[in-house]
């Protein structure tokens, strides 16, 4: 492990990446602020620009821009109540009523430092657990990973929003589907291409993310834009900053929950489709059940422990979605979705043999958090003032301009007119079906998993020739597809349990 | 008017139906016709688990009570013209992109989309479109040395 981390910090230190995890941060954090943007927006947006940096460098990139979107996000939530990120929800519940009681310096500062711990904490944990967990994932064999792939779509819909299971699964469905179009790699027979040449090689993953969160995003703020927008945004709406100093007091209360947060986070992370948002409203609940009387009453109208938790529970929860990305090669989020597909088009394969076969890739994903922790530390917090000029930005300028990077991104890495028709189309399916309250990430992990499960799935079929017995040939694949499959039952019982009350309630 | 909760779930019922039908008629390589899995197999699953999803979805909707239309839910006329205007430039940007150029194209993308979103300052509309586009051009051009088309029209 410590070869490893030597190797990760020769590679981030070298004066490009450290200057990719600078820009990545600032960018992210640009980007994180502005309402209804997120983390996949920025890092959709980026995708294009890491094609040209090689895979080291990309990683780092978009790593940094991860973190700092999630600064971001809290930065807009406490600042104006206005989260750019589901993630920074929870956040908004303590950070704005502090920012309005005329805190707002202070509320981001425990933001800042709440998220450097948290994502610290994260790093370490990662750097332990991901290299024990690679290790022990080698001896996975094909069934086993069509099953965890399984557990990883059932568990992205699971965890979706309340009532929302269908939705996602819909959506799921809709992804596989999108990746079955082009040639099949097995037999060379075309699928679903309509005797179009431009569909053969299947569709561009850049294409599918883009459409589907920039575009569509930036789409869903014109038709629908949210109340507080930028347009509707003025001065009496952005408190003053005010001092960042913390007493010594307010140090010592905060303390243990940030320890507690960040390794409840961190687990949450871990888990596949669980993610920042249920991380952060987790440590957000477990915070005030922990709290004392007096203070317990303080959450939701200021509470520095209700800021201080939700704040490095989601950085934590971040780093921990690393972990079955780097060691199973199974995003766990849309987020880490989009980095999976962005390593596949680098050529390289995450899973158990990218430790080995790519260990400055490995090592430099990693060590490249723990600078990009600084970085938003030391550098975003004096800049905060300036930041939150970008929240004036006219609506009208930064809504085409995402437009055009998404276009002319997508133009750059393909120079096919017929991506971008085809991007349109995809962006107004997107748009349809936000409007209509599906969820987006489970399609792009549907997409992005579609390929490995059919191989996998084929192989697996090989080996027990034809029949569906490897499922339960081997008790690690008979134990991960009990898990998916309970799973799956989950929002069956908040059905039952629903129903259960209305009748009683009728 | 068909319920708002309805709408999704029928709508992937008719795209997955489409899916199964096609999928249906994928040709399978002479090879191929005494495997378990072909190229079809995978689709064939998508296509029926899909289904039950959606079939399932439309059911649940019409066994719960209809919850009333939230005010908000409605979408302003303004707000939808504004889109499609943006929709409308997208896809001419893309069909004038490689006849006429990046930098023209870009720059009349930028500033017609501007004005679709009600930007009506001349300082915005012309500083925030041109320079924008040459300013890309140079970067992408001269300094990164990646091939931007000129336009098939006078080149």
């Amino acid at each position: 492990m410590f070869d490893g981390i030597m190797l990760g910090l020769s590679t981030v230190l070298d004066f490009n990446n450290l200057m990719y995890v600078i820009a990545g941060c600032l960018v992210g954090t640009f980007i994180g602020m502005l309402p209804g943007l997120g983390p996949i927006t920025a890092i959709a947006l980026m995708i294009p620009i890491t094609y040209s940096i090689g895979a080291d460098s990309g990683m780092i990139l978009m790593a940094g821009v991860y973190y700092g979107a999630i600064f971001g996000g809290s930065t807009s939530s406490i600042l104006i109540n206005a989260p750019g990120v589901a993630g920074t929800v929870a956040s908004s519940f303590d950070g704005y009523p502090l920012a309005k009681q005329g805190h707002a310096g202070k509320a981001l500062a425990i933001a800042a430092y709440s998220s450097f711990i948290g994502g610290t904490i994260g790093a370490i944990l990662l750097m332990v657990a991901a290299p024990l967990l690679a290790k022990v994932s080698l001896s996975f064999q094909s069934p086993d990973y069509v099953v965890l792939m399984f557990l990883g779509l059932t568990a992205i819909a699971a965890f979706s929003n309340k009532g929302q299971f269908l939705k996602a699964m819909m959506m799921t469905v809709f992804g596989l589907m999108l990746a079955t179009v082009g040639i099949d790699p097995s037999s060379g027979t075309d699928r679903f291409t309509f005797g179009q040449p431009d569909l053969l090689d299947g569709i561009s993953f850049l294409l599918v993310a883009m459409a589907t969160f920039a575009l569509a995003e930036a789409l869903v703020n014109v038709v629908k834009p949210e109340k507080k927008d930028a347009k509707n945004i003025n001065d009496s709406d952005t408190p003053q900053i005010g001092s960042t100093k913390l007493s010594k007091a307010e140090v010592k209360e905060i303390a243990p929950v940030i320890g507690r947060s960040s390794i409840l986070g961190f687990i949450v992370g871990v888990l596949p489709g669980a993610g920042a948002t249920i991380a952060s409203f987790m440590a957000y609940a477990t915070e005030r059940n922990l709290a004392p009387k007096g203070l317990k009453e303080k959450f939701g109208k200021g509470s520095l422990r209700g800021l201080a938790a939700p704040e490095s529970a989601n950085n934590a929860a971040c780093t921990g979605s690393f972990v079955p990305l780097l060691t199973l090669g199974i995003p766990g989020s849309g987020t880490t979705a989009i980095m999976l597909g962005a390593l596949i088009a680098y050529g390289i394969q995450p899973g158990p043999m990218l430790m080995q076969e790519n260990p400055s890739v490995f090592w430099a994903v990693i060590v490249s958090m723990y600078f990009g922790n600084i970085v938003l530390l030391i550098l975003n917090l004096p800049l905060i003032p300036y930041f939150a000029k970008v929240l004036a930005m006219p609506k009208s300028v930064l809504t085409v301009m995402i437009l055009f990077f998404s276009l002319i991104g997508v133009y750059l890495v393909s120079f096919n007119t017929f991506d971008l028709f085809m991007m349109v189309g995809f962006a107004v399916v997107a748009l349809i079906l936000r409007l209509l309250s599906f969820p987006m990430a489970p399609l792009l992990l549907g997409f992005i998993l579609g390929d490995m499960i059919e191989r996998n799935f084929r192989r697996s079929m090989m080996i027990s020739d034809g029949s569906l017995s490897f499922l339960w040939d081997r008790p690690l694949t008979l134990s991960i597809f009990i898990i998916s499959i309970l799973v799956l039952l989950f929002p069956l019982k908040d059905y039952l349990m629903q129903r259960r009350e209305d009748k009683a309630n009728a | 008017m068909m319920n708002r909760e309805l709408l999704g779930p029928s709508l992937f019922l008719a795209l997955f139906t489409l899916y199964a039908v096609v999928a249906w008629q994928i040709p399978l390589l002479p090879f191929e016709e005494y495997e378990t899995v072909t190229s079809a197999t995978l689709p064939k699953v998508y296509a029926g688990f899909g289904i039950v999803v959606c079939l399932l979805s439309i059911g649940s909707t019409l066994l719960k009570p209809r919850e009333k239309t939230n005010a908000g839910d409605v979408l302003e006329k303004s707000h939808m013209l504004r889109t499609f205007g943006l929709l409308i430039l997208m896809v001419i940007y893309s069909a004038a992109l490689e006849p006429i150029g990046f930098l023209i194209s870009t720059s009349a993308f930028l500033l017609a989309g501007f004005f679709v979103m009600g930007e009506r300052r001349k300082g915005i509309l012309l500083f925030a479109s041109i320079p924008v586009a040459v300013v890309f051009w140079f970067l992408m051009t001269q300094v990164l040395g990646i091939y931007l088309v000129p336009g098939d029209l006078w080149s």
